[in-house]
């Protein structure tokens, strides 16, 4: 029952603040407020037209509030000009804490009149959960595996930063995904927005950018710890051979990421990148196909690239990482000699 | 007693003694990201110039992981024993990369002795050595 109990409230409020800089950058922008220089065509409602939609269909048509007077919860009843973080704090914070109270004021009437014996409000809801879910048992069975005191060892952490690595960039790519435009056109511009308009944009930016780095020098470094420490004999084969695999698509993440920023760096090394995988006999230009859309880099291979770091490996990943994760725990850790 | 199955002095319950111990690895590297998150609001990546097909520019380099490749690619001449230098440039790696893939089939032996540690690290510390010194000299020329 414990593993439900909120006892741990650091990770709690570690998680909340995450989920709040998720969604508080993924929904401001400062692009929000006017240039201050050319005030000459200020930004209107999209133009639908061009995207083949009557503009005279009024509900598809929003347009945004004029600037400095953004749109708050209760603006409207209370006449007040104020942003929208809070009122909506305001509301979180006491609403949450009056649904406790009236909660906790229902539960004490009920055990007062049923004399049924008294439990904290966790372990209800967790009784709650368990009675539905049945999952107690086997979590705890799982949770209770014994461990190796040897794998208490710095060198046995470099595959588990590896996977918070993996955690981290699919963090903030979902956030760079929400700016980025993956056109020739508009590639480079978003990249520029990402930088100077979005709130953290360069941090997250920033965060993939070298988290991506770190993520290769780590998993080669796993790797050649367990190659050196003979972890891969049997029966441990096809976990090395996944282990390979995973490796071998961190590798395809950095080279299908570095050409979305779409500069001149990012343009010439995948020319030069897939002039690599061109020189593979007899299936060199059908890579080369693949891989560029084409003979040379251009707008369709910005796309194929896109649709490959964001949907194709990070599918294949986390399923090897599923497999390397699971015979893990089936096999245990190696013991070293 | 199968190798995965220890006795309960020598281990240590998964929940919570290992998952707090990883949480601390997390925790560290949850700094780190911290440090390049402020760094980067006074020094962000940045982007260089728009893509230009029609302009080369004088050094072009892939990233650098693929560099030593590429150095290899560069360097070698371009005929070798009748066949094509960039074949065997290309070739070589992927039958490498190969090996490494199937190397546990290869090496099935149980290890008899801590020697073999030894050797193994020469061996990789030969290649990693080999590696960079490659990509060193790909990022200089």
């Amino acid at each position: 029952m414990r593993f439900f109990s909120l006892k741990r409230f650091g990770l709690l409020a570690m998680l909340v603040i995450a989920l709040g800089l998720f969604i508080f950058i993924s929904t401001h922008a400062k692009a929000n407020t006017l240039p201050t220089g050319d005030q000459s065509n200020p930004p209107t409602s999209p133009n639908w037209s061009l995207a083949g939609v009557q503009p005279s269909s009024p509900a598809l048509v929003v347009t945004p509030p004029p600037p400095n007077t953004d749109t708050c919860l209760s603006c409207h009843i209370l006449g007040q000009n104020k942003g929208l973080w809070t009122p909506l704090a305001r509301w979180v914070l006491f609403g949450s804490l009056g649904m406790v109270f009236v909660f906790g004021v229902y539960r004490s009437a009920n055990t007062w009149v049923t004399k049924s014996p008294w439990k904290p409000l966790t372990n209800r809801a967790a009784d709650w959960v368990d009675e539905r879910y049945q999952i107690s048992e086997p979590l705890s069975k799982i949770l209770k595996k014994p461990v190796p005191r040897y794998a208490l060892n710095w060198w046995y952490c470099l595959g588990g930063i590896t996977a918070f690595l993996f955690v981290v960039q699919g963090v903030t790519g979902i956030l760079l995904a929400f700016y980025y435009k993956p056109t020739p056109e508009a590639a480079y511009a978003s990249i520029q927005y990402i930088e100077s308009q979005v709130y953290f944009g360069s941090s997250i930016r920033a965060i993939h950018h070298w988290c991506a780095n770190g993520m290769i020098v780590v998993c080669v470094a796993h790797m050649l710890r367990v190659f050196i420490m003979g972890a891969y004999k049997r029966p441990r084969e096809l976990n090395w051979v996944s282990g390979v695999l995973l490796l071998i698509l961190t590798l395809v993440f950095g080279f299908t990421g570095y050409l979305l920023p779409w500069d001149q760096r990012a343009f010439w090394a995948t020319t030069v990148g897939s002039e690599i995988a061109g020189a593979i006999p007899a299936i060199g230009n059908l890579a080369i196909i693949f891989l560029r859309v084409g003979w040379n880099v251009t707008g369709e291979t910005l796309s194929r690239f896109y649709g490959l770091h964001v949907i194709v490996v990070p599918l294949a990943t986390v399923t090897f990482m599923a497999a390397h994760f699971l015979m893990i725990r089936r096999q245990g850790i190696a013991k070293p000699l | 007693m199968p190798e995965n199955e220890h006795s309960t002095e020598d281990t240590i319950p998964f929940y919570p003694d290992h998952i707090r111990t990883e949480f601390y690895v997390v925790l560290g590297v949850l700094v780190v990201v911290l440090i390049i998150a402020i760094v980067a609001m006074i020094k962000p990546v940045g982007i260089g110039e728009p893509a230009d097909p029609l302009n080369t520019p004088l050094h072009v380099k892939p990233e650098w992981y693929f560099l030593s490749l590429y150095q290899i690619l560069k360097k070698i001449p371009p005929m070798i024993l009748g066949i094509q230098g960039k074949v065997i440039g290309v070739v070589i790696p992927i039958i490498l990369v190969g090996l490494i893939f199937i190397w546990p089939f290869l090496d099935n032996k149980p290890d008899k002795s801590k020697k073999i540690y030894w050797i193994r690290l020469a061996f990789v510390i030969v290649a990693v050595i080999t590696i960079i010194a490659l990509t060193i000299w790909g990022e200089v020329s």
